[in-house]
């Protein structure tokens, strides 16, 4: 007979966690390259009845994390080592881990004249090779392909690379995702923008409407949850006056 | 509930990001001054349910999965090396330097700093020195009896003397490049230090190959457009409201949950 009170708990569990979810998303509001995020929830239906002739108890629980890899937009820095990627595509990153992927195309260049990321990991360009600037030469201009040329010499091209299941990339915090066994390959259809940084895709007025939702939600259950106990209270008292 | 201190990080790095934008909007007029922006990152995920786990006997795998992310951190605070545009003076030692290369310094403690602030004076002994009275290296000296001084775009120092006619050259300004220019080590006064992510010094004569040229008479003014950071103010401070938002619906369900038994 508490089931109700059951069903309000798992309601409560996953709003808590949508909740969650929607504070990462607004703490993120200005990451580069940030995807937003949201919990799916679906009502368990393999409960079985408790009694014959009644309706199944049906939780409710999350499945799952999506992420709208959608566009975000590009803005302009004039920071000639920005990068940002139109269309659907990674940068890959090599960190001690193996390879990583991202798209915060803020790169930077370390003492060995390496191409890095701003945590220092080299950047990959076609074919696996890092990508080395002669600092003595003209400065670094990178084409809509990912052709990065000094003046008249090309010094390396940076790759994007694409996956077959995006939901399967587990975000692994920095701005990385792990492509978990996942073999990337080549997007060919991007197109590479130097001077631009690709802003988070939150919306932040989206966002804030979930919150209301998500609140107003949690209230709703809680009213049930505290009816519900009214309800057994007045039954416990008025069987015990009829007894 | 992990949502408030998800909120508590996303303040923490607006506030971040409200201070780098107030020290670029104060440096607006500093001589030579590059803008500075800060860089977010996501913090770590949390595995609630992992994507590739089995969901059944016959091999069917879990397709997404659940990870709720912790909030977001500062990746890091850099400078963007873009030129700044030159700003006639009419004085002849002010040297604004158009491409790569930093003007070195000494320092009292002798270490030598680097800067592109060019507003440049004559000290006491004649000598070229920062308006901080630190001397440019290689030292430059200027006889008291010119009446003239010329710098050329590759560094020369020529002075002209009264009863000459032709100039006499007291000295060559050098530039010194680093590769990685981000990693110099700001100190104050427009001066920077070389640290183990700059890398060594590159010295050269102004006008060589991976160097800039130095123009007399002009100063390389800030390149902070008011513009940009004042919308990037705009933003921040939402941004800072919108967290603070997320602490409040975080602290109505709390409050929710504790009057659900009264």
């Amino acid at each position: 007979m508490d089931n109700a009170l059951y069903v309000g708990l798992s309601r409560q569990v996953t709003l808590q966690r949508s909740l969650d979810v929607a504070a990462n998303n607004l703490a993120n509001v200005d990451t580069a390259g940030f995807k937003v995020e949201s919990l799916m929830v679906q009502t368990d239906a393999e409960t079985p009845r408790s009694l014959p002739n009644t309706q199944p108890i049906k939780y409710v629980l999350d499945n799952g994390l999506a992420r709208n890899f959608g566009q975000g937009g590009l803005e302009a820095t004039s920071n000639p080592l920005d990068v940002g990627i139109e269309g659907e595509g990674f940068f890959t990153v090599q960190t001690a881990n193996g390879p990583r992927y991202t798209r915060d195309g803020r790169f930077t260049i370390d003492a060995q004249n390496q191409l890095t990321d701003h945590s220092g990991n080299p950047v990959q360009g076609d074919g696996g090779s890092t990508i080395t600037v002669d600092p003595q030469k003209a400065a670094l201009s990178i084409a809509k392909d990912g052709t990065i040329s000094q003046g008249a010499t090309k010094i390396g091209k940076l790759a994007a690379s694409r996956f077959a299941n995006l939901g399967g990339l587990k975000k692994q915090g920095d701005n990385l995702y792990d492509a978990q066994g996942q073999t990337p390959t080549a997007a060919t259809d991007v197109s590479l923008h130097q001077g631009m940084v690709e802003k988070s895709n939150v919306q932040p007025i989206l966002q804030i409407t979930n919150l209301i939702a998500i609140t107003r939600a949690y209230e709703r259950i809680s009213q049930m949850m505290s009816q519900t106990e009214d309800l057994s209270t007045s039954a416990v008292q008025r069987l015990g006056k009829a007894a | 509930m992990r949502a408030l201190s998800t909120a508590a990080t996303g303040m923490a790095a607006q506030q971040l990001n409200v201070e780098t934008i107030s020290n670029n909007i104060a440096n607006m007029n500093t001589v030579g001054f590059k803008r500075q922006r800060a860089e977010f990152q996501d913090l770590l995920y949390q595995n609630v349910e992992r994507a590739g786990a089995q969901s059944s006997d016959a091999g069917t795998v879990v397709p997404t999965g659940i990870q709720i992310g912790s909030g977001v951190k500062a990746g890091s605070v850099y400078r963007i090396r873009e030129q700044g545009s030159l700003t006639q003076t009419g004085n002849k030692l002010d040297v604004a330097i158009n491409g790569r290369g930093f003007l070195q310094v000494q320092l009292p403690s002798g270490e030598t700093a680097y800067t592109r602030a060019g507003n440049l004076s004559v000290n006491d002994t004649g000598q070229v020195v920062t308006s901080d009275g630190y001397p440019v290296l290689p030292a430059v000296t200027i006889p008291q009896n010119a009446s003239d001084i010329t710098i050329s775009k590759t560094g020369q120092v020529q002075i002209t003397v009264p009863g000459q006619t032709t100039t006499s050259q007291v000295g060559q300004l050098q530039l010194a490049s680093f590769f990685n220019e981000g990693g110099l080590e700001a100190t104050g006064g427009n001066l920077f230090l070389q640290s183990g992510a700059s890398g060594s010094p590159n010295v050269g004569q102004p006008g060589q190959t991976g160097f800039g040229t130095l123009q007399q008479g002009y100063t390389e003014a800030s390149n902070v457009d008011a513009v940009t950071e004042i919308t990037q103010l705009i933003v921040a401070q939402r941004a800072y409201e919108m967290n603070s938002k997320v602490v409040n619906a975080a602290d109505q369900m709390l409050s929710t949950t504790s009057q659900l038994k009264s």
